[in-house]
């Protein structure tokens, strides 16, 4: 923090807000950590604990908060790193009232608003959004455990970035309120750039599974295909036979 | 943006995404109009004359009347940048430009604001971004105390330290957010009366989280009569538009109040008017 004060106008609210979100999320909690990168006040990296009762339950995700120099005023990005199955991973995501444009940021919620966001809306059904992935049970299931194991190139293994003692400050009134309406869904072209670091382990199988995802969607349109054109045919042979026995049905009126 | 949509919508094959796409685009599209608006015009710009509105109406007979009569009771305007915060920048600068010159007005003020951050904390809000906030907010006021009611050569340059604040964008939306979440407190603190204002089946707490705290987000009736109520400051906004007669019409907030701070609103707008 010494280094970060030199380097940044600390007069500046922006630098001024980050360092204080920074001490007050110095201490790890059980369900969440976040810091700044030690030369770059506007990128963390942050672990959250897989909410429990859901598919992530026992699975610990790892990302990146890239925060743009207009915060708060705008939102903070989060990249996630670690595959969980419900975001892509390695693509810029960003929170916003759902049903409602993205600049439905406010300015007096934090990065903790945003991680515990996070949180809530993992076991919320993916619906296509940009930036989802639709993984079945059991596959999140063993992203979670495997997550256990996975390294961060920056931080190291991340299991041990988590407190096992310290609980989170209760969730306020007005966090409560947030909770219930945040959405997030990838904007931009992203390209967000693969994190300089290749370093992970176990890439391969996560991998298999993102790319069987395209796949699926394509065999499911054409099977939706084939039974519109099954069912039009049925119907149209359907129409003439009816004609067919009932020829003299229109002259009769 | 475009091509990202598109392409997904391509393998997820639902018509969800194309609505995404349009919305992606006009979102663009508004972006860019926002930037356009930000680069040209200050957030808080110097003493014009009320001429100016005159030469702006040249050919539009009805606004020339109504700029007339304008000119009866105002002497200058300050443009404020239109980007949706321009209420609260416009009545921050106007009000606090006043207290200069208005020490017990000031004092009595001090007193409301310095109160303010603990009904925000009991409401609810964050307590250490609610603190980020007021400590900015404060440091501004705190500047306009120690002059108020100072020498003109002072008060000259406490002015421009104020015009200089106002125009830094951290400074300057630090203040617009906390009057935003004052103005919140308010609606919230109050929310039986205020549920009344409320169109549709929306709460108050609900409103607020929509149109009141994210930035950006324009001004109504309801916002100035919050904020006003909250902070007991009289405020007169005259309300310029293609309405019948050659008048300008005035509205007071609170009603019956003695106006310390005036605005001029054109749809979707708001400036500072001084006499």
């Amino acid at each position: 923090m010494a280094e970060i004060s030199e380097k940044y106008n600390t007069k500046c609210p922006g630098v001024k807000r980050l360092m204080r979100e920074a001490m007050e999320l110095a201490e790890a909690t059980e369900e969440y950590c976040a810091r700044p990168l030690e030369d770059n006040l506007f990128e963390w990296h942050f672990t959250v604990q897989g909410p429990k009762g859901t598919d992530f339950e026992g699975g610990i995700y790892h990302g990146r908060i890239l925060l743009p120099k207009e915060y708060p005023m705008h939102p903070p990005h989060i990249i996630l790193l670690t595959p969980n199955g419900r975001f892509e991973v390695n693509k810029k995501i960003c929170l916003s009232i759902s049903g409602h444009h993205p600049e439905t940021w406010q300015p007096s919620w934090s990065i903790r608003t945003a991680l515990l966001a996070l949180i809530a809306f993992m076991p919320t059904p993916a619906e296509g959004t940009i930036g989802s992935l639709d993984y079945s049970p059991a596959e999140r299931k063993i992203l979670a455990k495997k997550s256990v194991s996975w390294a961060c190139s920056q931080c190291g293994e991340i299991a041990a970035l988590l407190s096992s003692t310290t609980a989170a400050k209760p969730i306020t009134e007005e966090e409560k309120t947030v909770l219930n309406q945040i959405a997030f869904k990838a904007e931009d072209e992203q390209t967000a750039k693969p994190p300089e670091e290749p370093a992970h382990t176990q890439e391969p199988e996560p991998q298999v599974l993102e790319s069987s995802e395209p796949t699926n969607s394509f065999l499911d349109q054409l099977t939706e295909i084939l039974v519109a054109l099954l069912v039009g045919a049925v119907g149209i042979f359907i129409y003439r036979r009816w004609n067919a026995h009932y020829p003299t049905s229109e002259t009769e009126l | 943006m475009a091509d990202d949509a598109s392409s997904s919508s391509g393998c997820a094959g639902n018509i969800i995404d194309n609505s995404i796409n349009q919305d992606e685009l006009i979102m663009k599209q508004q972006r860019e109009i926002e930037k356009e608006i930000s680069e040209t015009i200050p957030l808080v710009g110097e003493l014009e004359d009320l001429s100016s509105l005159e030469k702006e109406y040249n050919e539009d007979p009805v606004y020339l009347l109504k700029v007339k009569d304008l000119s009866s009771k105002y002497k200058y305007i300050r443009r404020t940048r239109p980007d949706g915060n321009c209420f609260f920048r416009a009545f921050s600068y106007a009000y606090l430009e006043h207290l200069l010159t208005d020490k017990s007005e000031y004092n009595k003020f001090y007193e409301i604001a310095k109160n303010s951050k603990e009904i925000l904390v009991a409401l609810g809000f964050s307590q250490f971004t609610v603190e980020d906030f007021y400590e900015t907010f404060m440091e501004v006021v705190q500047r306009v105390g120690e002059q108020a009611g100072g020498s003109p050569d002072a008060l000259d340059s406490v002015r421009t330290e104020l015009h200089d604040k106002f125009n830094k964008q951290g400074y300057s939306d630090y203040i617009v957010v906390y009057l935003r979440l004052v103005t919140s407190g308010q609606l919230q603190t109050e929310n039986d009366f205020y549920q009344n204002f409320i169109e549709g089946p929306r709460t108050v707490t609900e409103f607020c989280r929509q149109e009141v705290e994210p930035m950006y987000k324009e001004s109504d009736h309801i916002h100035i009569i919050a904020l006003s109520n909250a902070l007991n400051v009289g405020v007169r906004v005259k309300y310029m538009d293609r309405g019948e007669g050659s008048q300008v019409i005035a509205h007071d907030f609170p009603e019956g109040s003695k106006p310390l701070v005036h605005l001029l609103y054109r749809p979707g707008h708001y400036d500072i008017l001084y006499a």
